[in-house]
């Protein structure tokens, strides 16, 4: 039944020719969030349906089985037509599942907000290893000869010629028979990022601030695990303090209170200095805020962090701005004004859940 | 006699005494080749209608994805799968247990049965697995020669039509060719039935108005000549299945009565009794809101059997509807607790509205009539000398989904290369749908083209 795998590839074609082209859609939506798996995406598709004359469902009528009497409710669903077998193959909206290889998915990103691939910093990005003695090639050392294959070579060459007898089972290697143990190289890339992603938690973000969050924080890991290999997700939020906490509560956390920038910014440095240094990791700080911050005294202190301290030792510093009906949105300007020219600072504003393709362009447009 | 060289001894023995005892019991299975497939592969099997030698299409695959992900997850679960073919090919799946495995030969020689003496698929060609290989052949030669693209878009392009059928012409022609044929051979001019059915099949009466809008096009539309052979593949496939849409009730009921009955009648080991139950009630249980073809079908045919009417008779004269016709009646209703259901305007839900005999029985017929398609005309080719075709929808109360009518016929419009019409309604109200191939524009006249 191979043939039918075919039939399947080129579904998947098309599936997948569907995804590119509505990709924005889903550049938007939280339905891809929680359908992640270590090297998949679920992606629900509605079926790709063939139109056909056929009848609607006129407000669901049919023939059922079972008891009741009139006017009692049916229970089960007959959203499906099946009046009695006439619907048959038109059965209703169906959704389908397709698995998507995130590299994949990052890939069909980057062709869509036509991103640049990460140019890795430093020299350092190639060292090979020793590689392993697993390819067998048929030339090579005496010493490094692989006795098992040989001799199966020789053993066969020996009976196709006819001169095998079980007897008396002489077996002769000859030169061609031969076979040698080969060292593969395996160059291993050393391409290590960390993505920290730092909520403003304060009372003043809501669910649909955060749902922007989340969906940009979801593309922007997966465009960034695409390129490198070994990718690490630091989530800190922060109101007047700030703290490292898990995936889960990145998200669904709702603090309240005043919002101190600062506090971040210091825990970042600190873990900058401590655990991700820049020598080993690329470091790609991403800062989701509604713009408002306690005081300017703090916002300076702010600016005096990013000038000083984290710009040089990151890859990029990305500041997202999202806008909310509290916030004054007051700290995109100051970073603007007081950090004029750093080319390693991106800040973007998001409106809605429109903005976030043209933001998530802004953050890896540069391919830093 | 059955084949059965692939199954195991025991199975072997058991598919030998369960055919004994059906051939005893006055089925005529014909001959029937079992094989063993694995789950996976059946599904593969079912995307492909069961010919396993189907043309490349990812409507297979994207049918295939969906069973496959119901197997995968425990949802859904083929037990076996039977073409109508001479022999009827059997697949089993190696998953069945032994007793699933008894009662589903059981039931596929019910089927094979059906399919060998049911009027309706009289015309059907019983070689068709060689006709969907060649199928197969011409269509990857299409691609070879045109590219997937061209090949795969006019596919689509003409799938979209293919339920646009007369279902009663199959039959109609083949009586003719008989009659024919006995003519022929009176007056001793030597034309074999063979050929004079060939002839029939392949000339169409290429005017309207008629239902065979397939036939119609394949003659007359304006395509290339792989074109015009692939749409006469997809009529012809499309007319092979139309039977199986008309007596799927019948069928599947006369498959479940017999390996009931075959089953219960001693092929049963004492230990099997309850797992088959559970089977078999499984397969024919009822849910409130939807009808199970098994369950409608094995209760028509007991009734008959109550009644004392000739079972083999009802199985060879009737399709669906007529069956339904002939045995539904109040005792029918009352026992097997029909009703209609429908929404309530006010509350919007939904729930039973009718219990009458005559109300579920009309309801019934009307979903079971046509092959349970909308009847659609082909009534006029040069509209007002312009060459556009025009379809009329017989309304009888139920409503095209409108949407998807209006995209078919686009599609309509772009094969016939000119602008295309149907009349409709819309409950009580008359829609035009026009469509010159690009746009579609609904409205309660025909739109004309500015110019």
């Amino acid at each position: 039944m191979h043939r039918i795998e075919r039939d399947r590839a080129r579904f998947r074609e098309i599936v997948r020719g569907r995804l590119r082209a509505d990709l924005r859609k889903y550049l938007s939506t939280s339905e891809l969030l929680g359908r992640r798996g270590e090297h998949t995406v679920t992606i629900p598709i509605p079926q790709i349906e063939l139109p056909r004359f056929h009848f609607g469902d006129n407000g669901k009528s049919g023939v059922g089985q079972g008891p009741g009497e009139k006017g009692q409710p049916v229970e089960g669903d007959p959203k499906d037509g099946e009046g009695a077998g006439g619907a048959g193959e038109e059965a209703g909206q169906h959704v389908l599942e397709v698995d998507v290889e995130l590299e994949e998915l990052a890939q069909m990103l980057g062709q869509e907000l036509e991103l640049p691939c990460i140019e890795p910093r430093g020299d350092k990005a190639l060292i090979a290893d020793g590689g392993r003695y697993s390819g067998v090639r048929d030339t090579g050392p005496k010493s490094l000869r692989h006795f098992r294959r040989t001799f199966k070579n020789a053993l066969r060459r020996t009976i196709a010629e006819g001169v095998f007898d079980p007897r008396q089972p002489e077996v002769i290697p000859m030169p061609e028979d031969e076979r040698f143990r080969w060292k593969k190289r395996a160059p291993k890339p050393d391409s290590s990022a960390v993505i920290f992603h730092v909520m403003d938690v304060s009372g003043s973000m809501g669910r649909e601030q955060k749902d922007v969050v989340r969906i940009k924080a979801f593309w922007i890991d997966t465009w960034l695990r695409s390129q490198y290999q070994n990718l690490e997700v630091v989530y800190i939020v922060h109101d007047a303090v700030a703290k490292i906490v898990d995936q889960q509560s990145f998200f669904s956390l709702r603090e309240s209170g005043g919002t101190k920038i600062s506090s971040a910014y210091e825990l970042l440095l600190q873990l900058v200095r401590d655990k991700y240094r820049p020598e080993d990791w690329n470091l790609y700080p991403f800062h989701y805020s509604d713009g408002d911050n306690w005081s300017a005294r703090d916002t300076e202190r702010c600016v005096a962090i990013l000038r000083d301290e984290l710009l040089p030792r990151v890859n990029q510093f990305c500041y997202g701005q999202v806008k909310s009906a509290y916030g004054s949105g007051q700290f995109k300007k100051d970073l603007d004004t007081g950090l004029e020219g750093e080319e390693k600072l991106v800040t973007v504003s998001v409106n809605d859940r429109d903005g976030i393709a043209d933001a998530i362009r802004s953050f890896l447009g540069k391919g830093r | 006699m059955t084949t059965r060289a692939q199954l195991s001894p025991m199975l072997r023995h058991e598919a030998t005494r369960i055919e004994r005892i059906a051939r005893a019991a006055g089925l005529d299975p014909g001959d029937v080749a079992f094989e063993m497939v694995d789950a996976r592969d059946v599904n593969a099997l079912a995307a492909y209608g069961g010919f396993p030698v189907r043309y490349p299409s990812w409507r297979f695959g994207m049918d295939f994805e969906r069973l496959d992900k119901g197997r995968q997850y425990g949802l859904s679960r083929i037990y076996e799968l039977v073409i109508n073919t001479d022999p009827a090919y059997a697949w089993l799946v190696r998953t069945n247990s032994d007793m699933e495995q008894k009662l589903v030969m059981a039931h596929v020689l019910g089927h094979a049965d059906f399919f060998r003496h049911n009027v309706w698929f009289q015309p059907t060609d019983k070689r068709m697995l060689d006709r969907m290989a060649d199928h197969g052949t011409r269509i990857r030669r299409a691609i070879d020669l045109h590219g997937q693209d061209a090949v795969e878009a006019f596919l689509d392009q003409v799938l979209v039509l293919d339920n646009l059928l007369d279902p009663f012409l199959p039959l109609r022609e083949h009586m003719k060719v008989r009659a024919e044929t006995a003519r022929e051979v009176a007056t001793a001019s030597g034309a074999s039935f063979e050929s004079v059915r060939e002839r029939a099949l392949t000339s169409t009466s290429g005017r309207p108005p008629t239902f065979d809008v397939l036939g119609f096009l394949a003659e007359r539309a304006p395509l290339v000549e792989w074109q015009r052979e692939l749409l006469r593949i997809v009529r012809a496939e499309a007319y092979y299945f139309l039977p199986q849409r008309m007596t799927k009730i019948m069928n599947e009921g006369w498959a479940s009565f017999w390996h009931s009955r075959i089953l219960t009648g001693g092929v049963l080991d004492a230990s099997e009794v309850v797992e088959f139950a559970d089977c078999h009630s499984g397969a024919t249980a009822t849910s409130p809101g939807q009808l199970n073809p098994y369950k409608l079908g094995i209760e028509m045919f007991r009734t008959a059997e109550r009644r004392g009417l000739d079972l083999f008779r009802l199985r060879r004269v009737h399709n669906d509807a007529s069956f339904v016709d002939e045995m539904v009646d109040d005792d029918f209703v009352a026992r097997n607790a029909l009703f209609l259901f429908g929404q309530n305007g006010r509350t919007g839900r939904t729930e039973v509205t009718d219990r009458e005999t005559k109300a579920v029985k009309d309801r019934l017929l009307q979903d079971l009539s046509w092959g349970g398609l909308p009847q659609i005309e082909l009534v006029d080719d040069d509209r007002e000398g312009r060459g556009e075709l025009v379809l009329r929808h017989h309304h009888d109360g139920r409503d095209l989904q409108l949407s998807h009518a209006a995209e078919t016929l686009k599609s309509l419009a772009r094969l016939w290369g000119s602008s295309v019409h149907i009349e409709t309604r819309e409950e009580t109200n008359v829609r035009w749908i026009s469509s010159d191939g690009s746009e579609v524009r609904t409205g309660e006249h025909p739109y004309e083209r500015a110019g």
